[in-house]
């Protein structure tokens, strides 16, 4: 090993000790009494583990009430809305929006008012979803924050996904072409299959968003599952504050909870991601 | 069994023209080779003919029927491509079997005849597998196998074997002249290698710059190139060129510099200036001659290239080494005046 990998090492242990870090800190938070949470300097291994924390209630409009295992009705909504407005945002929308712009309309000022799109907060487009989706009367259902999602989903997959069909060899589509599929036949049984790798990636980055997505769910959703759509997010905040004091140990053992359906999704996308479907398309 | 014809065919690509005002006739059962540096065309040409580019006027015949508006499935062509470009995510028999479930064959109909080109091709073994677990020469029999499998009216292949090694192209050639004379299909062969091109072509188009240079069977390419273009493209090492005059003085001869070529027997409309050509086997190291100088030698095992200064001008002879020459000796050659081509100095055009 040379002194650059060495340091190329260094570094990548750096970035993996930032990145799994306050994962680490919560998971232990979650298994700690409450002296050691608040205990000064701080523990980083636990002496004592409990599940306590596991059990401690959190508020949910003022009435305690619900535990971390407690948080399914909210882990539910969640899981819906992120599969629906990823699926939906990256297979039915981005993947042809993202073919179309690159084999056929291949306008870069179409492509790049998707980007601009993404850049605006979303806090500006709050109130006016608001409105529309009172309007549909889809407050607190799954399809007012599924349409709303698909605004952030949709855009960035297509912008994801137009890479990825445009490094697709062309002379696949081609041959598909003299061998006589349909023009949407090439697209759906050719193109896509070899763009897997990109679709999981759109995916998984859309469900994550998704999955901790707070601002439009406070604003359209009230109610846990069944009555309403609230998400695990909301579930959350209902731990900061119990009784005029912080609940540090539920807030973690919630948090850890709501972690494992995103790890669990993270998962399943990475066998795609490892194994390309490009492989062997084309020689040279 | 189908022929092409094309007519007074042109493709711009913006203002770049790639192909320019070419007609010709492909007859059927031929093996009609396109050949030419990369630039030159040939691939353009081909996709025209496949459909998958649109010419910008002219028209393009198979079988006597205009086919500009068709799209490429209604050509009845099958095309092998560079890269192969199989589908990664099948199998080999799905690969094969797509074009015809495409067209809607029965199971049993499309089963016999995967396993009917896939024997001939000698790739039974590979059909469960997928194209990424394939090397480089099966993955090409699986290509070929795909445009075979559908008895194509016209077969057009794409610099099919400049992808493999060098052993396997060689025997790729062999295999794919000899698949073609038994199927007997009209085939056009893009390729920029012209041992490939004199190898299994039954006529040649020598393409440059969007333009048919000449057309015709490789011993006539290689013996008589039409023009300077050909006259250098065809050959290696190149023809050898000496820019001078032809003169009559009695009798014919090839004046340049201090060189002099006698040319006895052969006569010219007018003296002009000209180039000669002639082949590094057209040179002979003999008793009686024109002097030149060995500059460098290059053995190439069963011959060896001579570089020789010959009155002032670089050209390479062929040596079949029975006798040694060391680089610096001075050495007599002929030139047989039977071999000599000349091209107006002008137009670049053969002078017969």
């Amino acid at each position: 090993m040379n002194r650059f990998n060495l340091l190329l090492l260094v570094v990548l242990l750096i970035a993996t000790a930032i990145a799994l870090f306050p994962i680490y800190w919560m998971v232990i938070t979650s298994l700690k009494v409450s002296s050691e949470i608040f205990s000064y300097p701080p523990v980083f291994i636990p002496l004592k583990i409990t599940l306590n924390n596991y059990y401690a209630q959190g508020t949910y409009y003022g009435a305690l009430s619900q535990t971390a295992v407690g948080s399914i009705p909210w882990v539910i909504n969640s899981f819906i809305a992120s599969i629906g407005a990823s699926a939906i945002g990256t297979i039915l929308i981005g993947a042809p929006a993202a073919y179309g712009l690159v084999r056929y309309i291949r306008n870069i000022w179409l492509s790049r008012l998707i980007l601009f799109m993404m850049m605006i907060p979303e806090s500006a487009f709050m109130l006016p979803y608001f409105l529309m989706i009172s309007k549909a009367g889809w407050i607190n259902t799954w399809w007012g924050l599924i349409a709303v999602y698909l605004s952030l989903t949709a855009p960035m997959s297509t912008w994801l996904l137009m890479g990825f069909f445009n490094d697709l060899p062309k002379s696949v589509e081609e041959a598909a072409q003299i061998d006589g599929l349909s023009t949407f036949n090439i697209f759906a049984r050719i193109s896509m299959p070899m763009a897997a790798p990109g679709i999981a990636v759109a995916f998984m980055i859309n469900f994550m968003n998704i999955w901790n997505e707070m601002l439009y769910a406070l604003v359209l959703t009230y109610s846990p599952f069944p009555s309403g759509a609230q998400t695990a997010p909301l579930f959350l905040t209902g731990f900061i504050v119990i009784e005029k004091s912080f609940a540090w140990g539920g807030l973690a053992a919630a948090g850890t909870f709501v972690l494992i359906p995103s790890l669990i999704v993270g998962l399943v996308a990475e066998k795609y991601l490892v194994k390309g479907w490009t492989l062997g398309a084309v020689k040279g | 069994m189908s022929e092409v014809v094309l007519e007074n065919l042109t493709k711009k690509f913006g203002s770049f023209v790639a192909i320019d005002n070419i007609s010709l006739r492909i007859e059927p059962h031929e093996f009609f080779v396109l050949l030419g540096p990369s630039g030159s065309g040939k691939s353009t040409l081909l996709r025209l003919i496949a459909g998958l580019e649109q010419p910008t006027s002219g028209l393009i015949y198979i079988d006597g029927k205009v086919v500009n508006s068709l799209p490429p499935k209604e050509r009845d062509i099958a095309m092998v491509f560079q890269n192969y470009a199989l589908y990664p995510h099948f199998t080999v028999y799905d690969n094969i079997a797509l074009p015809l479930k495409v067209r809607g064959q029965s199971k049993s109909q499309i089963d016999a005849k995967v396993r009917d080109v896939a024997s001939m091709l000698h790739i039974e073994d590979l059909l469960q597998k997928k194209p990424g677990q394939l090397s480089g020469g099966q993955q090409q029999r699986v290509a070929l196998a795909r445009a075979l499998v559908r008895d194509p009216k016209l077969f057009l292949l794409d610099e099919p074997l400049s992808n493999l090694d060098a052993k396997l192209r060689v025997e790729a050639r062999a295999f794919l002249k000899e698949l073609q004379e038994r199927l007997g299909v009209t085939t056009i062969y893009v390729t920029h290698d012209q041992s490939e091109a004199m190898s299994m072509a039954t006529r040649i188009a020598v393409l440059n710059k969007g333009k048919v240079m000449q057309i015709a069977d490789p011993f006539s390419i290689y013996r008589r190139p039409a023009n300077m273009f050909t006259a250098g493209f065809i050959g290696s090492p190149s023809m050898n060129f000496i820019e001078g005059a032809l003169k009559k003085d009695g009798e014919w001869s090839f004046v340049a510099g201090g060189l002099r070529v006698e040319l006895p027997g052969l006569s010219f409309s007018s003296e002009r200036r000209a180039i000669m050509g002639f082949r590094p086997e057209h040179i002979r190291i003999a008793d009686e001659g024109i002097e030149a100088t060995v500059s460098l030698v290059e053995p190439m095992g069963s011959i060896i290239y001579l570089h020789l200064n010959l009155g002032g001008f670089e050209v390479i002879a062929q040596h079949a080494g029975e006798r040694k020459i060391k680089e610096g000796d001075k050495v007599k050659v002929r030139l047989d005046p039977e071999s000599l081509l000349f091209y107006d100095a002008e137009s670049g055009d053969l002078v017969s």
